[in-house]
């Protein structure tokens, strides 16, 4: 049982430490887990993809908690998630540290400079990829999903009256989108 | 608000709670719970944070969570944050973890998250109108914003992407005696 713990400790430490690129990066490392060790299921890991879309908080740590559920319960979960987030801590804040007290270093200023576009650039991309796989659908403007773009339409007018707070937004889409699916 | 870990450890368990939809809605959640409600760090600092966290391994939001705990009270701040940000997917997952079947069934819910991922276009569309200035201020940031944007939605690897902007600063610096700041 303790032999399971570690074992658990270890392999998380490892997703934790070498995922790069966001939650979804970590996919990859716990379909190895599973057909390494079988702590759970090909069909569960895909299930857990799903609700990790839905449930509050980083889709990371969603994946570390359930994985860690399955195998050993509550305490693989917490087991887990502490290995999943210790590699995290660890090095970030170090980075910071460091960064801090060279704030004013030219080699530190210019990476900042370039990582900053490269931000915007990669999360708007994201921003067109999802309109154009949930609106356009294609190229051709032939097979546009209006409901789609009726509710984005609604809460970009939204956004000339209500506060900035994202929380209205992800609330009334969720009730937007239910009044529009049974509508039509 | 007065900075203390309790008042951390509630702002990030918030922001956790609404961060529905994927990582990069954290950034119009900071903006809005941490600038504009609590006015801890400034929205040029949140561009900061995020374009370091995404170098890091791990989760670009926890990673978000520790530098923004570490700014406002050091390595107990970071600790702080994390706890914050950790306990809801937490406590939900476990909650919900056997329940998985039966909730993705409940009448309505596909309909529910429909409508949560469109909204992501629109927290994004403001996240990025909110620091485009600041991130773009001359001829070659806006170079090299086009270009990453046109790469990205060609399908490039973002890891590539940014990886080769942060060898693409460092060559820069090299070359050049001070890039604009501020």
């Amino acid at each position: 049982m303790n032999n399971i713990l570690l074992l658990l400790f270890f392999e998380y430490f490892k997703i934790g430490l070498f995922t790069y690129g966001g939650g979804y990066a970590s996919l990859p490392f716990l379909f190895h887990l599973s057909e390494y060790y079988k702590w759970f299921s090909y069909d569960e890991l895909t299930q857990l993809i799903a609700i990790s879309g839905i449930t509050p908080g980083p889709v990371g740590l969603n994946m570390a908690t359930f994985s860690g559920f399955k195998t050993m319960g509550i305490t693989g979960a917490l087991v887990a998630s502490l290995a999943f987030i210790l590699p995290m801590l660890l090095i970030t804040v170090q980075v910071f540290k460091a960064l801090d007290k060279f704030k004013e270093n030219k080699y530190v200023k210019s990476v900042l400079y370039i990582l900053r576009p490269t931000s915007c650039a990669l999360i708007l991309s994201v921003g067109l990829k999802l309109f154009y796989n949930s609106i356009l659908t294609d190229l051709t403007f032939k097979n546009i999903d209006y409901l789609a773009l009726f509710v984005v339409l609604i809460l970009f007018l939204m956004t000339f009256k209500c506060k900035r707070d994202p929380a209205i937004y992800i609330f009334s889409a969720g009730i937007l989108g239910i009044i529009v699916k049974n509508l039509f | 608000m007065e900075i203390n870990l309790k008042n951390i450890f509630i702002a990030f368990l918030k922001i956790s709670t609404i961060l529905l939809g994927g990582g990069y809605v954290i950034i119009p959640i900071a903006q809005s719970e941490l600038v504009e409600k609590r006015n801890w760090v400034t929205k040029e600092e949140i561009l900061d944070y995020y374009s370091i966290a995404q170098c890091l391994g791990g989760i670009i939001a926890v990673n978000m969570a520790i530098l923004i705990g570490c700014k406002l009270k050091g390595t107990k701040g970071a600790l702080t944050s994390v706890l914050g940000m950790s306990l809801p997917p937490f406590l939900i997952i476990v909650l919900i973890a056997n329940l998985i079947e039966k909730i993705v069934q409940i009448p309505n819910i596909d309909s529910f998250f429909w409508g949560v991922n469109l909204a992501v276009v629109i927290l994004i569309y403001l996240a990025v109108k909110e620091v485009f200035l600041y991130a773009l201020k001359d001829i070659l940031s806006v170079f090299w914003f086009v270009l990453i944007l046109v790469l990205a939605c060609l399908k490039v690897n973002p890891v590539v992407l940014i990886l080769s902007s942060l060898a693409f600063g460092l060559i820069l610096a090299r070359f050049k005696k001070e890039v604009k700041d501020e």
